[in-house]
């Protein structure tokens, strides 16, 4: 698996010289063209980072979680896991450690653990990557970007612990 | 945003709370743009050797036609768009960022680079949220270090949740624009 892409990027390289292409030339060209987004990129992404932060430190993320906890429970989900997905989409890392301190306290293999990791798993810090992308592309009104990411998003931990009830016999 | 937070952060009488947030979210701006950096850079100097030799050429004319059913205003973003899923789809994140925001690039020249997100644009923020991954490595690896018996056990429920919001995510996106037009 780890071979791939340095393989990959070999055979490239490889191609593009048997091709009469200057690589050395052509990666310099490429990634000078790269620097001008970095930078364009920084502004956008200073002020809807700056907005998550002072969403998060409100206080409202941690009352959605309760409520959030109470209908998880209803429809059969763990209600340990709530602040874990609400946190998922504002940060990659932070999901990380708060997943491991769920495996932590109520076993890896517990289905509590294992919700916990496929809800991590199959969802994206959608957050920071519609930040992005977004700012890259000059976009200020995303439209329906949002929600339809969100709706995806919760699809796919509804789905994962539907998954997890089939295939594990718990 | 900012606002609903900073009257929020009042109500809670904790307004220095308030300003260290902001500050810290703008600084995380620059650590992000930082670490996205050099894979940026190297990425977009091998992307532009693989232009030179004419095989983003190739791909993009591969990718066009199945990638167009979902976005039918496509372009140039095909190629980008179809390195960013696959990269995403073996786990590189770090390479599919790079990807990514070449294919957004592409698409909002598509859309006369205005501020406004077309259909595409949607589409593939929407894709983008629904992470179709292979090996989730991160998840495996902070099981393994929780002590699992099975870390790996999580695999195939992921995959098959992923494939599921992939799906919900195409569908959303198709409703809205059935919607708002």
């Amino acid at each position: 698996m780890s071979y791939i892409v340095p393989f990959g990027i070999f055979l490239l390289l490889g191609y593009a010289a048997i091709k009469g292409v200057d690589c050395y030339d052509a990666f310099i060209e490429g990634a000078k063209e790269a620097l001008p987004t970095l930078i364009g990129l920084l502004p956008n992404l200073a002020a809807m980072l700056a907005a998550i932060a002072v969403f998060r430190c409100s206080g409202v993320d941690a009352q959605i979680a309760c409520l959030l906890a109470s209908i998880l429970e209803a429809i059969g989900i763990p209600k340990e896991i709530s602040s874990l997905i609400i946190l998922r989409p504002f940060s990659g890392s932070g999901a990380l450690a708060m997943l491991s301190d769920i495996l932590n306290r109520y076993g890896a293999d517990s289905f509590i653990g294992l919700s916990a990791s496929v809800a991590v798993g199959s969802t994206e810090t959608i957050f920071y990557t519609l930040s992005i992308y977004c700012g890259a592309a000059g976009v200020k009104n995303a439209r329906y970007a949002l929600p339809a990411a969100l709706i995806s998003g919760i699809v796919g931990i509804l789905c994962g612990i539907a998954a997890l009830r089939l295939v594990l016999p718990v | 945003m900012i606002c609903s937070g900073i009257v929020l952060g009042a109500i809670r009488g904790d307004p220095a709370s308030v300003l260290s947030a902001l500050t810290d979210g703008a600084d995380n701006s620059m650590k992000l743009i930082l670490s996205l950096c050099g894979s940026y850079l190297l990425w977009m100097g091998l992307i532009n050797v693989a232009n030179r030799a004419g095989l983003t050429e190739k791909l993009a004319k591969l990718m066009r036609r199945p990638l167009s059913l979902l976005m039918p205003n496509i372009g140039e973003a095909a190629a980008p768009i179809a390195l960013n899923l696959s990269a995403n789809f073996i786990g590189l994140a770090n390479a599919a960022t790079p990807f990514g925001i070449e294919a957004m690039k592409q698409l909002s020249v598509q859309n006369g680079r205005k501020t406004t997100a077309s259909k595409e644009i949607c589409m593939f923020l929407a894709l983008n949220a629904s992470a179709v991954e292979l090996l989730p490595t991160s998840v495996i690896a902070v099981r393994a270090a929780c002590g699992s018996a099975d870390p790996y056990s999580i695999v195939l429920p992921t995959f098959i949740s992923s494939l599921f919001a992939a799906l919900a995510a195409v569908l959303t996106c198709k409703c809205f624009e059935e919607i708002k037009g």
